[in-house]
Order: structure tokens, then C-alpha cells, then sequence
């Protein structure tokens, strides 16, 4: 009755869930068409735990479960004595307990075991070959073939005619041939050092042994072995140190050669350089810090420039505050402190000339024009234009003739300077215009042609600061209405009209045809205090109080192109020569650096200054040192005066 | 053996002799002297008998050999003719003695020259920073000196003159970096035709002599000219500021070759004996140059030991490997050409800056 009754419900031991359900459900199966127990389905059965039946019949009565509550001590006690214990399932659908026949048990080997359920399935049966390889008489079918079976195929024409209109309209690109040379791979390619396999190549050979030489020779030449002083020294070095790691012995024949004690030694160092040697080549960047300045040629290839000290111009007696040279480079006129102006022979540093003035000689400047002997010299606030009769007698006589062949013109303007004709025995002394201004001037500097003369006289408040003079027609002019700072000095540009002017941070550049301002220079310093202009019009270098020369390149920038720290104290008057590429610079520390500074015609290279010598010779007199510099106009040769009442010639 | 130019003259007309200088040996005793005048009169009278004389010499009895009186009293032959900045050139005796003042100039002179000197009266020439050149006549017997001409024509300061082996021709450089070539020869004053007419210039030529003009003008330095000198009669040789040294043909006014150096040149000087060129410069070297050199520039030697720029070189008149240097370090220095790495003698005795030197006849 169980196999048609019952619906077994299998307890297999140890197996999980999902094995029951499929056992169960196989079982079922087989089962079920005969007799429904239980109608609730397949529906997880503990939904039915908790009461007492566990499903409902045909008719719909409820199917009680047995009434047999088995606790956990029955069950061991079932467990161990019952021997049917292993072929007990309990019925879901009922819950009685099924005892499994043999069949049954032998059912479930069988499919444990992954054969047929049926015993009497044999699956070893012969095959009987629909298709095989004997010839038969008659065919399979007799249908006709079709005639796509012995042309070539249409759909394949179709798609190749697809495949073709495609490569024509370029969709499709066709497989270029190969190439039918063989491809050899270079087995040698990582070891060369040039090809980009060989750079790349990180793999780092182990290291090789050293192969065995004299000095492990059991019987070395006498010269392998240590001496005592030898043996001592490597004892006393350090292990890593040592050349040898160990002492070179002798021995009489190999059989009195003992065993090797430093064998495991040897190995283990062999196997840490092994397996601690670098893995891979780290690119490290060798910069040598001196490849990184830029290299500036030597001062010997600069040459000529001005080394040392050649003449003395004695005779001031007190500080020289300014000095200028003639055009012709055969004199040199200094002013002083003293109230006294002295013409000098530049060749032997003699006083040809002395002209006494009313006052401390703040500036002289002599005027650049060949033709005009002129001398500019001003003192507290006035300048004289004096003529020293030096030179040639007839540019002498010429000058004066055209200083007295002025003619004055109908309507007197209103000046704000006095020009005066000079009498008398300023005349004789060789004085030949004075010039009255309101307030003390400090600085003369002539234009280039000869005609202009710019005077400044600094005052912080006043616009009237800078005034520009024409000697040919006793005509002064202020050229600026509105007062921008203390004004340190002024320059005329060499070629072209326009005029700088140095307050105390910036230079201002004016266009005096178009009258107005062109560039403002901005210098990081903190107080100019004086200016030159390179002859080539485009550079202009400035020097500070507070130890800073800068260049300024002004088709550059409005900034420095390069500021030169080389002095120790304050700078006082820099300079720059009229043919060769040289600047100097004098400052309070009683020195004058001289530098080559080659500018350069194509617009593309920079000016390349190069620091050359350092003249020493001033004696620093009440912390003053250098007060002016200037170059011969010819000659490699610069002057410097001092505060000690001396005008130095270094050539 | 040195001569010595003498002339005798007495009271006594008996033993009168030709009033002309003669060339006595300096070694001459009373005897020599006596039987020169007695072989002057019997030339020119007969029967003079030989007479002994006695001689005075400035006032003095002559007793031992002419040259060892000469040497006791000081009386001199060499003079030394200096120029200086105080606008006057000055002739002096061997002793230092200030025998004559020539002034004339209206500024400072730069360079003085014999252009000869002989018997009586020698020619001089004064060059200065007013741009003129004077000829003078010394007398040296009356000590007076005269200005013969004024060369005008520089327009610089006339640095350098040079007088030309045959005396008759002179070569001035200057600042205007001209040279030019004068006429030495002093042509006889004019009559007194034009006193009438402008006395007022002549009185003005009397002071500073006849207006001279000069024979050449050479151009071609681009600097001033610094020093120059005659090679032989027609060759010229100028060191300049524009540092060359360039030689020129005096006939034609031609630069025949140049020699650049590096630094400007002071002063050059040039030897006959050894056919070189010695040059001063404002580095410390003196540099010995060969003027046949075709190349451009080519130093023989460059003697180095001055502290200061070489203003003066001047090559020994009678050994062939001598020269002396002058330097702003106020030492004077003689060299031999043979030992180049060391002066013989340092003449260190000048307070201040040496500016010229130069030797004596007989090299001394």
C-alpha cells in the first residue's frame, strides 16, 4: 500500500533541502496519478506547523496528523535503538512515518548513484544507425535535388555583390595582403644600448661573482700574502672596507689545505646580493649646479677695458663733486668744493687752468660739440658758460664770436632765468654768459648737437625744476607744468628728441617735439640718484642709493632688463662710453666697477653685461667715496673724482 | 780722443791769428797748443820764430792738459735744451747751470729740438700747446737767442717735433692728427721795405720771427700723434693715440706700412745701429718693433718692468743693444736688448714723473 498510498516523504539523512524537493517531487510523480491525499498543493508544509492538521482530503475534512508528539528524547532514543531508523521518512502530506521497502531503498541508490530510475531500463542497447556509412540500394528520400544544390549559391552571390558595392563606396576596407617575407624578432634588441628596447630595458643582471685569482690560491705567490703591518691594517678596517675578505694563506701541498670555514659565510652574502640587488635602474638627474648659470665669457676676451690706476690730478683741496672731458679727449675740466674749476692735460695730469668761482662747484659739463669750446659749470645758483681757450685757437675764437654775435630780439619775453653777459674780469678769466636761476642748481648736462643745456634744481614742491636753456638764442624754457617728485637728474636721448628725467623711483621718458610723456621706468630702487644714456639711445642704466644698478632696455619692458648689486654702499654716478661697450659705476665705498655691457643691433638678442674689474684707488674722506665718473671719449679709459680731492685716470 | 773746438784770440797784433774755430784734441797740452799758433804764424808770416805761449782760458792760466782744465773749471761743450710748461725752453750746461731762457711762447711747450748744433750759433725749435712752431738762433758765444720763424699751421697743440738727418727739413705732429713737413733753413730776414708800411708787424714778426708755412701736410691717423721721428731722409715714422704706429714716405706724403698695437702709444724711437723700433705705451711695457715688417704688427720683444705708462724711450746713439726708458713711476730705466727680462740699471732720482729722456753724443 505504500507505493500506492503513500506519499513518501523521504528523511534522507545529511542531504539538503533542495535534494528532498527533488526526490519528493520525482516521487510524487510516479505517485500522484493514482491517489491525491492531500489537496493543499505544493505549498511549503510548515505553513501547517503549528496545527494539528496538516491538509485537507477530497471532501474537504481536515487530515489530522497522527497524534504522536515526538520529543527530542524520543527521537535520540529512535535514533539509536529503532533499526529502521535509516529507512523511516516521515510523510509530509500526512505526517505518519513511512518505512521504505526495498524497492524503494533500492530506487534511491539507483538515483543517488546518477543511474536510470527503472531497473529494467537497459541503456546499453545497440543503436541502430539511421544514417550510416553503408551504401544502401535505395535512398533515404527520392526527392529530386534542387537545382541550388549543383549552381553556386544566390545568397551567396547576393552578399558578396553586397561585400563588393561596400568596398567601392569605401565602407568596407579589404584586408591588406600580407607580406610574405618572413618577420624575424630581434633576439638581440634589448641588448643594445641604442635601440628603444634596450633603454628600456629594466632588468638588471645579477651581479657576477668574481672569479678566483691568486689570492685564493692555496699556494699564492709570496707577493699575495700579507705582511704583519698588512694583516694588522686589515684587521683593524672594517668589514666593508676591507678589499679582501680574507687573509691570503699558504699552504705546502693540498692535502694540509683544511676545510673552507667561511663557506656559508660566502653563500649568504652571494644570496643577499642576489636577491637585494636593485630591481630596477631609478633615472636619476645629475645636475651639476654649475651648468645652470649661464655661462658669460671671460673678462680677458672683453678687453680693452680700463685695469688700473695711471694718474693722479692732484690739486683740489677739497671734495671733487664732478668732472667732464673735451670732445677731443686732451683735457678734463673737474669742480670742487673749494669754489675753484681746474682744466687738466690728460696725458700728465697737469693743471693747465684754474677759474675761481663764487661758490661750491656743484656740476661742470663740457659741451660735446667739437666746434663750440664751452664749458657749463654751476655753483649754488648760477651757471657760467666759460670758455677755457684750450685747444684749438681758431674753435676758440669761434665760440666767442658767436656767443657775441647774438642779436636780441625785438619783444623781451618774460624768464624765468637772468642771462647776463659777463665783463670784465670774468671776461678775461674766460666767463662769457651767466645764467641767474630762482633756486640753487645742482645738475648741467648738455644735448648732444651742442645748443641745448638742461639744468635742474631740485626742490620737492616747485614745477620749476627742470629748465631747459638755448644758448644760441638766450632762450629758457620750463618744460613741465606739473610737479612729479624731487627730481634726481635729466638726460637728453643721444639721437632722437626725447629727454629723461630721474625722480626719485621712476624715469620718466618725454617726446619733446610731441610734448608729452612716452614711458614711466619703473626702478625697484628706492632713491635714484643718477642716469646715463647708452650712445646707442635704447638703453639706459640707473643708479640708486641703495647699492642697485639697473639697465633698463626700453624696447623691452618698463622694468629693469637686470639689476646689478656688485657695490657695497651707495651709488653715486654711473657712466657709459661713447664707442666702446663699457659702463662704470662709483660709489660711496670708493670703488668704480667697470662692466662690459655689448648691446646688441637685431632686436632679438639682450644686452649682455658682464661685471669686469674693480678699481680701487679713492681714499674715502667723511664716508664719501667715488662722486663722479666719466670715460675718455676715445680710449678705454675712465676717471673717477673723490671726496678725497683727487681725480683718478685707470686705463 | 776727443776734439774741442777752440778759438784764439790776443791783444798783440804781432801774433794775431784768423778768428775761426778750431778742432783742437781735448788732450793738448801748453806745448801742443803753443806750436799750433807757432805753425798758424809762420803759415802766414814768414820768418816768425818759434815763440812759447801761454794761454787763458776764461781768465785763467792754462798749466795742465786742455781737457782736465776744462774739467776742473767746469767749462762745458754739451748743452741740454729743455722745455717746459712754463712757456719757456732753457739751455743748459752739463753742470745743470741755466746758461739761457728762450721765451717766446704764449703757452706751454710740449717739445724742443736741436737743429744743429755746432760752433757759434745753433738753430733750436720750440713746439707748444698754442699751435706754432719756433725756429730759434742761439749764439752761444754772446748767449742771445733769436727768434727766426713762427711755422704756423697746426690746429691742435703741437705735441712731437722731429729734425731730419740732413738738417734741413723738420716733421711736427699734433692733436689735430696731422703731420707736417717745414723747411729748417732760416731765410734771411726781408728789407727793410715793409718797416714803412706796417711797423706794427714787424714789430710783432721781431718778437716771434717770420710766419713759416708748412712744406707738407700728412694725414691719416685717426688720433692724435703723440710722437714722431725721421728714419732716414725720406722716411718718416709717427706713433699716435689711435694705437698705430704708421711710416710714411716724406717725398710723396704716402703711408708706406702701419704697425697696430693695442694700447696708445707715448713715444717711439728708432736705432740706425739695429734697424728697430722702440715704443712706449700707456700699459708698462716698452716694445721693440720691426719697421721692415710687412705683416701689420709684429712684437719683437716687450721689455716689462716699469709700474706706469712709458712716456719716454730713447735708443743709445752709439751701442747697438741700449736703451733707456722713462716712466709716470718716476724711475728711469737703461736696457739691453739682450737681457730681456730685466733692466741693467733702475736711475731712480725724479721725485715726480719722467716725461722725456735722451743721450748724449758720446753715449753717456
Amino acid at each position: 500500500h505504500s507505493s500506492k498510498r503513500s506519499l513518501t516523504k523521504i528523511y534522507a539523512y545529511g542531504h539538503d533541502q533542495d535534494q528532498r524537493k527533488f526526490w519528493l517531487a520525482l516521487i510524487l510523480t510516479s505517485v500522484t496519478l493514482q491517489d491525491i491525499r492531500n489537496t493543499v498543493g505544493n505549498i511549503p508544509m510548515e505553513w501547517y506547523k503549528d496545527y494539528p492538521h496538516i491538509g485537507y482530503d477530497l471532501d474537504g475534512k481536515k487530515i489530522f496528523k497522527p497524534i504522536r508528539n515526538k520529543d527530542e528524547l524520543d527521537e535520540f532514543l529512535d535514533k539509536m535503538e529503532n533499526p529502521d531508523y535509516w529507512r523511516t521518512v516521515q510523510d509530509k502530506m500526512t505526517g505518519a512515518d513511512i518505512r521504505l521497502s526495498d524497492e524503494q531503498v533500492d530506487l534511491v541508490h539507483r538515483l543517488q548513484e546518477g543511474k536510470f530510475g527503472d531497473v529494467n531500463f537497459n541503456e546499453y542497447e545497440p543503436a541502430i544507425d539511421f544514417f550510416s556509412n553503408e551504401v544502401m540500394i535505395h535512398p533515404v528520400t527520392n526527392r529530386p535535388q534542387d537545382k541550388r544544390s549543383f549552381i553556386p549559391s544566390l545568397i551567396e552571390k547576393e552578399k558578396v555583390g553586397k561585400l563588393v558595392h561596400a568596398i567601392k563606396m569605401g565602407w568596407i576596407k579589404p584586408r591588406r595582403p600580407k607580406e610574405t617575407t618572413p618577420q624575424y624578432y630581434d633576439l638581440w634588441a634589448k641588448e643594445d644600448p641604442n635601440s628603444i628596447l634596450g633603454r628600456h630595458k629594466m632588468h638588471v643582471p645579477a651581479p657576477k661573482l668574481k672569479l678566483p685569482g691568486h689570492e685564493e690560491s692555496y699556494n699564492p705567490p709570496p707577493e699575495y700574502l700579507m705582511s704583519e703591518e698588512e694583516r694588522l691594517a686589515w684587521e683593524q678596517q672594517d668589514p666593508e672596507d676591507r678589499k679582501l675578505s680574507f687573509l691570503p694563506q699558504k699552504f705546502a701541498c693540498l692535502r694540509a689545505v683544511p676545510a673552507y670555514s667561511r663557506f656559508i659565510h660566502e653563500r649568504f652574502e652571494r644570496c643577499l646580493d642576489l636577491y637585494l640587488c636593485p630591481r630596477q635602474r631609478k633615472m636619476r638627474v645629475n645636475v651639476n649646479p654649475e651648468d645652470l648659470i649661464p655661462k658669460l665669457p671671460k673678462p680677458k676676451d672683453l678687453q680693452p677695458f680700463p685695469t688700473t690706476q695711471s694718474l693722479v690730478y692732484r690739486g683740489h683741496s677739497s671734495l671733487v663733486r664732478s668732472i667732464s672731458t673735451s670732445p677731443s679727449g686732451q683735457w678734463l675740466v673737474s669742480g670742487s668744493d673749494d669754489c675753484t674749476v681746474r682744466f687738466w692735460e690728460v696725458s700728465t695730469a697737469r693743471c693747465l687752468k684754474t677759474v675761481e668761482v663764487g661758490g661750491a662747484v656743484k656740476g661742470v659739463a663740457w659741451n660735446p660739440n667739437p666746434s663750440i669750446c664751452l664749458v657749463a659749470i654751476s655753483y649754488d645758483d648760477t651757471v657760467v658758460l666759460l670758455n677755457p681757450g684750450l685747444g684749438d685757437r681758431l674753435v676758440s675764437t669761434a665760440t666767442d664770436q658767436l656767443i657775441s654775435s647774438y642779436e636780441e630780439p625785438e619783444e623781451v619775453k618774460e624768464q624765468p632765468v637772468q642771462w647776463t653777459v659777463a665783463e670784465g674780469e670774468g671776461h678775461e678769466q674766460g666767463h662769457r654768459l651767466i645764467l641767474k636761476h630762482p633756486k640753487a642748481v645742482r645738475q648741467v648736462t648738455w644735448h648732444g648737437k651742442g645748443d641745448y643745456l638742461a639744468c635742474v634744481m631740485p626742490d620737492n614742491g616747485s614745477s620749476l625744476q627742470v629748465v631747459i636753456h638755448q644758448v644760441s638764442k638766450r632762450r629758457t624754457q620750463n618744460p613741465f607744468r606739473k610737479n612729479k617728485g624731487l627730481v634726481q637728474c635729466v638726460s637728453f636721448h643721444p639721437i632722437r628728441p626725447y629727454f629723461f628725467v630721474a625722480t626719485q623711483r621712476y624715469v620718466r621718458v618725454y617726446n619733446l617735439i610731441k610734448q608729452e610723456l612716452t614711458k614711466k621706468l619703473m626702478a625697484n630702487c628706492k632713491w635714484i640718484s643718477s642716469m646715463a644714456t647708452h650712445p646707442g639711445g635704447d638703453n639706459v642704466i640707473c643708479g640708486s642709493y641703495d647699492c642697485r644698478l639697473a639697465w633698463f632696455d626700453l624696447d623691452l619692458s618698463t622694468k629693469p632688463y637686470k639689476v646689478l648689486r656688485h657695490h657695497k654702499k651707495a651709488l653715486r654716478s654711473v657712466a657709459y662710453h661713447r664707442h666702446y661697450p663699457l659702463f662704470a659705476s662709483g660709489s660711496d665705498d670708493g670703488s668704480v666697477i667697470v662692466c662690459h655691457g655689448m648691446v646688441y643691433n637685431d632686436l632679438l638678442q639682450n644686452p649682455l653685461i658682464v661685471p669686469v674689474k674693480v678699481l680701487k684707488g679713492h681714499t674715502i674722506t667723511h664716508d664719501l667715496g667715488v662722486l663722479d665718473v666719466t670715460f675718455h671719449p676715445t680710449q678705454p679709459w675712465v676717471f673717477s673724482s673723490g671726496a678725497d680731492g683727487t681725480v683718478r685716470l685707470f686705463t | 780722443m776727443s776734439q774741442v773746438q777752440a778759438r784764439f784770440f790776443t791783444e798783440n797784433k804781432k801774433y794775431l791769428v784768423d778768428d775761426v774755430p778750431f778742432s783742437i784734441p781735448a788732450a793738448s797740452e801748453v806745448a801742443d797748443l803753443s806750436g799750433v799758433i807757432n805753425k798758424l804764424l809762420e803759415a802766414n808770416h814768414d820768418g816768425h820764430k818759434h815763440v812759447e805761449f801761454d794761454f787763458l782760458v776764461r781768465g785763467q792760466f792754462l798749466r795742465t792738459k786742455l781737457a782736465n782744465h776744462m774739467e776742473t773749471e767746469n767749462i762745458s761743450t754739451v748743452w741740454i735744451l729743455t722745455g717746459s710748461y712754463d712757456k719757456t725752453a732753457r739751455i743748459w750746461s752739463m753742470e745743470g747751470k741755466a746758461v739761457m731762457t728762450v721765451a717766446g711762447h704764449t703757452d706751454v711747450v710740449k717739445d724742443v729740438a736741436w737743429v744743429k748744433r755746432d760752433g757759434l750759433s745753433s738753430l733750436l725749435l720750440t713746439t707748444s700747446l698754442d699751435q706754432t712752431i719756433m725756429l730759434w738762433e742761439w749764439n752761444s758765444e754772446r748767449n742771445e737767442v733769436k727768434a727766426r720763424h713762427c711755422c704756423r699751421g697746426h690746429a691742435g697743440s703741437v705735441d712731437t717735433v722731429a729734425v731730419d738727418p740732413s738738417r734741413t727739413k723738420f716733421c711736427s705732429g699734433s692733436w689735430d692728427k696731422m703731420l707736417k713737413i717745414w723747411s729748417a733753413v732760416p731765410t734771411v730776414e726781408e728789407d727793410e721795405m715793409e718797416e714803412h708800411n706796417r711797423p706794427r708787424k714787424k714789430q710783432k714778426t721781431e718778437q716771434m720771427g717770420l710766419t713759416r708755412t708748412p712744406l707738407m701736410t700728412i694725414s691719416g691717423h685717426n688720433e692724435a700723434v703723440s710722437s714722431v721721428l725721421w728714419m732716414d731722409a725720406e722716411e718718416l715714422c709717427s706713433a699716435s693715440w689711435d694705437h698705430t704706429i704708421r711710416l710714411w714716405d716724406a717725398e710723396t706724403g704716402g703711408q708706406k706700412s702701419t704697425l697696430t698695437g693695442n694700447k696708445v702709444f707715448n713715444c717711439i724711437s728708432y736705432s740706425p745701429l739695429c734697424r728697430r723700433l722702440a715704443s712706449g705705451s700707456t700699459d708698462r711695457h716698452v716694445r721693440l718693433w720691426d719697421p721692415r715688417s710687412k705683416d701689420g704688427s709684429l712684437v719683437l720683444l716687450s721689455l716689462t718692468s716699469h709700474n706706469g705708462w712709458v712716456t719716454a724711450v730713447r735708443w743709445s746713439p752709439s751701442h747697438e743693444h741700449q736703451l733707456v726708458s722713462g716712466s709716470l713711476d718716476n724711475v728711469v730705466k737703461l736696457w739691453d736688448t739682450r737681457s730681456c727680462k730685466a733692466p741693467l740699471y733702475d736711475l731712480a732720482a725724479h721725485e715726480d714723473k719722467v716725461l722725456c729722456v735722451d743721450w748724449t753724443e758720446n753715449g753717456v
